[in-house]
């Protein structure tokens, strides 16, 4: 709305001065015509002001870029381009009497677009305006590669917002944190907000099985977005912008804005790309050969017995490169736009194919969107309609998340003996079967044929459509009412069939489940723009929001069958089965909301938010809180004593505000009785089943608070040629709710209960630049830098919480992390290791630690080296966070031929090595287990265990180029659209990466516990990625 | 088609946009649709919980089988103390190591911890193992706790006996508080709160008055369709044992060690002579009977831990001490094995000796020899030569539970006896002989020695004195018992606990009780720690 009052205004005050300059014209002229286009999207530019300096020629471009100036008097001419929120050009050109000159322009976007109109909470606002820590992410600028959603649009682009993709299986899910995670057990998560709509960022598929470990992390929810149906991202970071979505602010929120049809417009777009991706690196196992001299050394030198070597294959499988392929990943996206004065709409359907780098995963999207506006009564009612419907299929690996004696794809490709095959003959069959070690042995199997043999998969089909209608009752007055309705129905179906070991302990075992998710929203905006002056503007926002969710499951599993030949589709057809088993939960948040942006002689600016929520997942009484926000800024370039100065721009800002965290489960403040497996007991043969509590009660819980100020500083030199953001914020988060022990008795030993205080501190700073700009060529760069701090203040009087548990054999109760106040969350917390003593045993540091007569520590010394290290051994040795973090991202223009590439650094931070603390021990050849090679070169004994420790914490810091995208645009023939209809490219995904840390990659997340991070265990390998595109407009 | 249909509960639903509340205001409620700026209407925001998957305590425990669901709940937790209260103590006595094998069972040290007796409130034994115990026993209280406070509202049949069952249940829980860690916060509400321990003396006499009030209205017998629910046999059992260690459990521990309470020999005798006198129990005829997959049948069984052979039902013991080629299926976990010492403190002519395996081994499903990981036939050797490096085949293993052929996963259907008769023969004898009737004391021991020599080899009666009988009664108690979870025990109220014995030196006097757990000292700041930690 206000884009198109600016857009108007623009048009309305350049057609003036054409007027009058027209009136002037005469002698011996020609005419001047040509098209803009935007040099990175290479689309036509409409609302172009093209002059002729000296003259008061010019034009305004159309809706296809094109413009004619006629009656240019003839010679020797400069012709200028310039566009809000574009660097001007000029090109010279040589009028011929009563001739035709062609000029075209490409324009590069002032990367600070300090004049754009920013989508904020429940509603818009121009850039110069906003008083709170926004930033913007242009999606058409971001959608590079293989992009299956939106987080992979913000990653490296925005400072502030550390996105880390769980690990490499296609379509991960995404640990996004905004200024840092701020909460210990509830969500961390932003709120999504598309087109008006919060998204319920939930789990849309049941949990996997897992085998013998944590099963697989869940895929991300925001997959069923295409990526290239979003026009912009808009985050926003501080508490003054995040209020408004009071309770779900707390971890910033962003808002995602799709691609709306023009009036007057019509355009049909087809787009594609393929891509092939291989794993971008390799753990280094033992090969066959390798592992057998390492046992015949073993046998020579008497430490294990002869027999050994005959239990030893002749293969030399590489079980990673048995494991992995090419996976190859097509997209294809058909989209059409157009609309009348009062009509517009844009449709857009999308098919995307990707498959894993490991055998036998991978998802597909089927997706079709269609947004469309209406006007009526004079453009007094607009009404709006955003449907999404989506059909998602997720091909699961059957690989961990974590695991302790056993383990998924991952472990057993780390374990699985390289001397034994794939596969084997049946010498009197013919059959080829897959090789497994034989009953008994389980604890290792044959990863291939986990990964082929097993089948878990989900469909996912989920709507997601809003109504929105907006009526002007006055001019200044418009009241606006938006209904939103979420739906995914999503059946997961897994069966362990009786071929593979793990299905072979049950017969066969399958399973079905069905999660369903329901979310409806309402809002109603009353939005009142008085006229109160030349000098002054007003906005005032009120409104009210309605929130449902409920989440449903229910399941069903069989196991006992003759046959694998019914797979997951015959769950009675099993000698056994179990009951099936249903939860429905459901959740309210009522919200009244309001808001005043007020704004003096465009240079002082002040917005005051006010949100109450209301959820009922907290106890009686303790319902509703108030965030309330208050945030100013000053455009200092505008002073009469700024006039003049280097600053194009100059603005700073201050904000306050108060935001929430509702994240805990529904229910959470009852006591809950459930029947399940814990309640259960014999009397006799009978099985009573039992009923349980599952739950204390809290009526006691309430929000978790977060409070936040944030200064800022938003620049501009050169005609804005170079500008950018700086902003300083700090972040006390309070009435933390986490789940603590209880005092006993109790029914459950823990409960959520609000409880003490985090502390975030940051500095973020932006810099975007046209680094240069010519007619045929340009280059534009935006850096993003951010340092940010956080510490766990208290912990309502507790020493620690113990996090992070450390997966694999032998490593049951160690845990990783601690919690601990006065520290960051992910503090390591272990042994300091210090060598090694003759026999090949570790050395840790011994400490002594003397305490008061209450037991508490009063001081502690190393008093020499043990290797039977305890409890008061372990110290801090490591801190998972950067000490800063960076994002760099260029895009080149020369003639037809565009450029971009994206680096991102994290610097100074700490990696949990799981994989090799587990796996680089020589003692896991007593089990006939493989092992890293770098296990040889160590001086641990034979015999020596896997002690967790200093030594397996790592430097993680990484330089990574994350993309680069070639591209060229042309005319198919027939067309003659400017700047070319067509564009192809070639692009890179993660083709570089500089790192010390010895893993597979630094950048990992590993679900281990509470707000655990920095723990890599075997993660599903990275890929890297070459993809081939095009883009045809029509 | 499909996606339509269950699109149809969401227009029911939306109706919920409209926010519920009484009829006379709907009129105003329905004004929010209309945009307007709203205040004063918070009367139309409905948030409360109505959970309808799961339910909350004030709509249950209403009817019978209601009562019967929670009650059911509460002998669930008879689960728990299979393993941290089991492993404590097995694992801190002679009877059990628990060997790092390679990268196999170091799990951060805690299991040699456990059996050197390192521990302190902050190690990893005392954050997983000692903290799980404190959770999981103060967890059957609380169940307890819920069905008895719910029952005060309600009147069901057999309501006097179902709540003598649940009082029983929960004096046995704190019971086994009481022996890990001495007093400890009483409770009956269900308030979740700190409160301060009561002293290891007045705990006694709590537990000591519920099982006396209870018993009385507890059944003699239960017919085999309530198999494994508390008789009075169950309640006296417990007090025969806890008269048994009166001395211990109502003495104070100081850093220096215990300083005895009162004895209550006659009162252990007494308490174990309306077991053996019930005219419900007798000495199995074949003493293995009792550990058998239906060792439901063996009469000798008091108080047990019943379990089945299915998911989650069953008992895993097997599970903890064979190696990993010993069982199909899920394989064993390699890890529990018992030291030289005590396995050589056998007789061997002892039919007891026989729940170790050394030896050759075979798999249990197939019966076909079993193979170690280098693929040479598995032997089990008694002598451990490293604790911190131990092979796979190192230790004799304790399998005192036979394995059961119909077990599923890891779940055997062998029920875990807390108490059966010949543990009364042996209390009896032990008060008697401390009230100075050796004699009789050896008499009842020879009773059980009976069933488990052939040829016989009883105990000659006049060649023991009081110290020397002592002495053969705890040792005894070792060959009947051992892998029955009571050594620990045991060796603490002989004053043995603390000793150094194979892969342990002597460790602190106060180590007779476990400390609170640093995370519970957290949790509940009026609780105090014992002394010496």
């Amino acid at each position: 709305m206000a884009a198109l009052v600016v857009r108007w205004f623009t048009r309305a005050l350049a057609a003036g001065l054409l007027v009058a300059g027209q009136l002037g014209a005469q002698g011996a002229t020609g005419t001047i015509t040509g098209a803009v286009i935007d040099s990175t999207s290479r689309q036509p530019l409409p609302d172009v002001t093209v002059s002729v300096p000296g003259t008061q020629l010019g034009a305004i471009t159309r809706n296809d870029g094109s413009f004619t100036i006629t009656s240019v008097p003839e010679g020797a001419r400069r012709v200028r381009a310039s566009r809000i929120g574009y660097a001007a050009r000029e090109q010279e050109v040589t009028i011929i009497a009563g001739g035709t000159t062609t000029v075209n322009f490409s324009l590069g976007q002032v990367a600070a677009k300090l004049t754009e109109v920013v989508v904020t909470g429940y509603g818009t606002q121009r850039r110069e305006a906003i008083t709170g820590s926004v930033a913007t992410v242009d999606a058409d600028e971001a959608n590079v590669g293989v992009v299956p959603n939106a987080n992979g649009l913000i990653q490296g682009r925005v400072a502030g917002v550390n996105v880390t993709l769980n690990n490499g299986e296609p379509g991960a899910g995404a640990q996004i944190r905004v200024r840092g995670g701020t909460s210990l057990s509830a969500s961390n998560e932003p709120l999504y907000v598309i087109d008006g709509l919060p998204l319920q960022n939930e789990q849309t598929e049941a949990s996997g099985i897992g085998i013998g470990g944590g099963a697989a992390l869940a895929r991300s929810p925001l997959n069923l977005i295409n990526p290239n149906d979003i026009a912009s991202i808009t985050v926003l970071k501080d508490a003054s912008a995040t209020a408004i979505y009071g309770s779900r602010g707390a971890n910033g929120v962003i808002l995602i804005e799709t691609k709306k049809g023009a009036a007057g417009t019509s355009t049909l777009e087809y787009e594609s790309y393929v891509a092939a991706s291989t794993p971008s690196d390799k753990l280094d196992f033992l090969t066959g050969n390798e592992y057998r001299a390492f046992v015949q050394g073993l046998v020579d030198a008497g430490e294990v017995n002869a027999d050994r070597l005959d239990n030893l294959g002749t293969a030399s499988t590489d079980w990673e490169d048995e494991l992995t392929r090419t996976g190859y990943t097509q997209n294809h996206n058909l989209s059409f736009s157009g609309g009348t004065q009062s009509t517009q709409y844009r449709a857009s359907l999308n098919y995307m194919d990707q498959q894993g780098v490991v055998l036998d995963n991978g998802f597909q999207r089927y997706q079709g969107r269609l947004n469309a506006s209406h006007q009526a009564f004079a453009g007094r009612l607009r009404l709006g309609l955003n449907l999404t419907a989506s059909r998602l299929n997720n091909n699961y690996l059957p690989f961990e998340n974590t695991g302790g004696f056993e383990g998924g794809v991952f472990a057993n490709m780390a374990i699985f003996n390289p001397t034994h095959p794939v596969t084997v003959t049946d010498p009197t069959t013919g059959e080829v079967r897959y090789y497994e070690i034989g009953p008994g042995s389980q604890s290792a199997r044959n990863p291939v044929a986990l990964a082929e043999q097993i089948s878990d998969e989900a469909g996912t089909t989920r709507t997601i459509g809003n109504i929105s209608a907006a009526y002007s009752v006055l001019p200044s007055l418009v009241a606006t009412m938006n209904v939103g309705v979420d739906r995914s129905d999503a059946l997961r179906r897994s069966y362990f069939p009786r071929s593979s070991p793990v299905g072979a302990e049950w017969n066969g075992r399958a399973r079905q489940v069905e999660r369903n998710l329901t979310n409806l929203n309402l809002q109603t905006l009353l939005t009142f723009t008085p006229q109160i002056g030349e000098e002054q503007e007003l906005e005032v926002v009120g409104g009210y929001e309605f929130t449902d969710l409920e989440t449903g499951e229910f399941g069903a599993e069989g196991r006992g069958y003759i046959t694998d030949a019914f797979s997951f589709n015959n769950l009675g057809g099993g000698g056994t089965s179990f009951p099936p088993f249903s939860t429905v939960e459901d959740s309210r948040l009522v919200s009244f909301l309001g808001r005043a942006n007020y704004g003096f002689k465009n240079r002082y600016f002040l917005t005051g938010s006010i949100r109450r929520d209301g959820s009922s997942r907290f106890g009686e009484g303790n319902k509703w809180a108030v965030f309330p926000a208050i945030s100013a800024s000053w455009k200092l370039s505008d002073e009469e004593f700024m006039r003049d100065r280097w600053f194009s721009n100059l603005s700073v800002r201050a904000g306050w505000g108060l935001q929430g965290n509702q994240a805990v489960r529904p229910y959470a403040s009852l006591v809950l009785l459930e029947s399940n497996n814990n309640a259960r007991y014999p009397f006799g043969s009978q099985v009573i089943t039992g009923v349980v509590a599952t739950r204390n009660a809290n009526p006691d819980l309430k929000w978790e608070e977060s409070e936040q100020i944030n200064f800022g500083v938003d620049y501009g030199f050169k005609e804005n040629r170079f500008s950018g953001s700086l902003d300083l914020y700090t972040k006390k988060t309070r009435d933390l709710l986490l789940e603590v022990a209880v005092p006993q008795p109790a029914l459950v030993s823990t409960r959520f209960e609000n409880i003490g205080q985090i502390r975030n501190r940051g500095f973020e700073a932006s810099l975007d630049a046209q680094v240069f700009e010519r007619p045929e060529a340009s280059l534009t760069s935006g850096l993003v830098f951010s340092i940010e701090r956080n510490e766990v203040v208290n912990l309502g009087g507790r020493d620690f919480i113990a996090t992070g548990g450390v997966s694999g054999q032998g490593q049951t109760g160690q845990n990783a992390q601690r919690i601990i106040p006065g520290e960051p969350v992910g503090t390591f917390f272990g042994w300091e290791f210090a060598g090694f003593d003759d026999a090949g045993k570790q050395l840790f540091n011994d400490y002594e630690v003397t305490r008061d007569a209450n037991g508490n520590e009063t001081g502690r010394r190393v008093v020499g080296t043990t290797t039977d290290p305890g409890g008061d051994d372990q110290v801090i040795i490591g801190n998972a966070n950067p000490d800063w973090s960076l994002g760099l991202r260029s895009n080149a223009t020369w003639k037809r031929f565009d450029a971009s590439w994206l680096w991102r650094a994290e610097v100074g931070r700490d990696v949990f090595n799981n994989t090799a603390l587990v796996y680089a021990s020589k003692a896991n050849v007593l089990q006939d287990r493989n092992l890293l090679s770098s296990a040889l070169n160590d001086r641990d004994a034979l015999r020596e265990p896997a002690k967790y420790s200093s030594r397996w914490i790592e430097d993680g810091s990484f330089l990574r180029l994350q993309n680069i995208t070639v591209g060229y645009s042309f005319n198919l023939p027939g067309s003659d659209r400017v700047g070319g209809n067509t564009r192809v490219y070639l692009s890179g995904d993660n083709l570089l990466l500089f790192t010390p840390y010895s893993g597979y990659d630094p950048e990992v997340f590993t679900d281990a516990g509470l707000a655990s991070r920095g723990i890599d265990y075997l993660v599903y390998p990275r890929a890297r990625t070459f993809t081939s595109g095009v883009r045809i407009q029509f | 088609m499909r996606n339509l249909r269950s699109l149809i509960p969401i227009t029911e639903r939306m109706r919920k946009l409209l926010p519920r509340t009484s009829t006379g205001r709907r009129g105003l409620c329905a004004l929010l649709l209309a945009p307007v700026l709203l205040t004063g209407v918070q009367a139309c925001t409905d948030l409360d919980e109505n959970p309808t998957s799961a339910i909350t305590p004030d709509k249950f425990y209403r009817t019978e089988a209601e009562i019967l669901g929670g009650l059911a709940s509460v002998y669930n937790s008879l689960r728990a103390p299979q393993w941290g209260y089991y492993n404590m103590s097995q694992i801190t006595t002679p009877e059990n190591i628990v060997p790092t094998r390679g990268s196999d069972w170091f799990d951060n040290g805690r299991w040699l911890e456990m059996h050197r007796h390192t521990w302190t409130a902050n190690s990893p034994m005392a954050l997983d193992d000692i903290n799980g115990t404190y959770n999981d026993l103060f967890g059957g209280v609380a169940r307890a706790n819920v069905v008895l406070n719910a029952m005060e509202g309600v009147t069901v049949a057999g309501q006097d006996s179902i709540t003598a069952e649940l009082r029983t249940l929960r004096a046995f829980y704190y019971y086994l508080l009481m022996d890990m860690f001495g007093g400890v916060p009483l409770a009956e509400d269900i308030a979740v709160t700190p409160r301060e321990r009561v002293s290891r003396d007045s705990l006694f006499r709590y537990i000591e008055a519920e099982l006396l009030a209870s018993r009385e209205n507890l059944p003699v017998t239960r017919p085999a369709a309530d198999y494994g629910r508390v008789t009075k046999g169950a309640a006296d059992a417990i007090l025969a044992n806890m008269y048994l260690n009166a001395e211990v459990f109502t003495g104070t521990v100081t850093a220096a060690g215990l300083e005895k309470g009162a004895a209550r020999w006659q009162d252990a005798i007494d308490a174990a002579d309306r077991v053996l006198n019930a005219g419900v129990y007798s000495l199995a005829a074949n003493w293995k009977d009792n550990f058998s997959p239906n060792n439901e049948s063996s009469p000798e069984m008091i108080l047990v831990l019943r379990a089945l052979a299915q998911d989650g039902l069953g008992t895993n013991f097997l599970m903890r001490a064979t190696h990993y080629n010993q069982t199909t299926g899920p394989s064993a976990w390699n890890g529990f094995a018992t030291l030289a010492e005590t396995y050589n403190a056998f007789d061997d002519a002892d039919l007891r000796k026989s729940i170790f395996l050394v030896g050759p081994q075979v798999n249990f499903t197939t019966g076909q020899p079993a193979l170690d990981r280098s693929g040479a036939q598995l032997v089990y050797t008694p002598e451990i030569a490293d604790e911190t490096q131990a092979t796979e085949s190192e230790g004799a293993r304790l399998v005192k539970f036979a394995p059961d052929p119909a077990r599923v996963g890891e779940h055997s259907g062998n029920d875990f006896p807390y108490f059966r008769l010949a543990e009364m023969y042996l209390i009896k004898a032990e008060a008697l002989n401390e009230l100075g009737q050796t004699g009789a004391a050896i008499d009842l021991v020879n009773q059980l020695r009976a069933r488990v020599f052939s040829p016989p080899k009883p105990l000659d009666a006049g060649a023991y004195t009081q110290a020397t009988a002592r002495d053969a009664i705890l040792q005894e108690r070792l060959f009947e018992l051992a892998g029955e979870a009571k050594r620990r025990q045991d060796l603490i109220r002989h004053g043995k606990f603390t000793n150094p014995s194979e892969f342990k030196a002597q460790s602190e006097p106060y180590k007779i009780l476990m400390p609170i757990p640093q995370t519970q000292l957290n949790t509940n700041p009026l609780l105090v720690q014992n002394p010496g930690y």
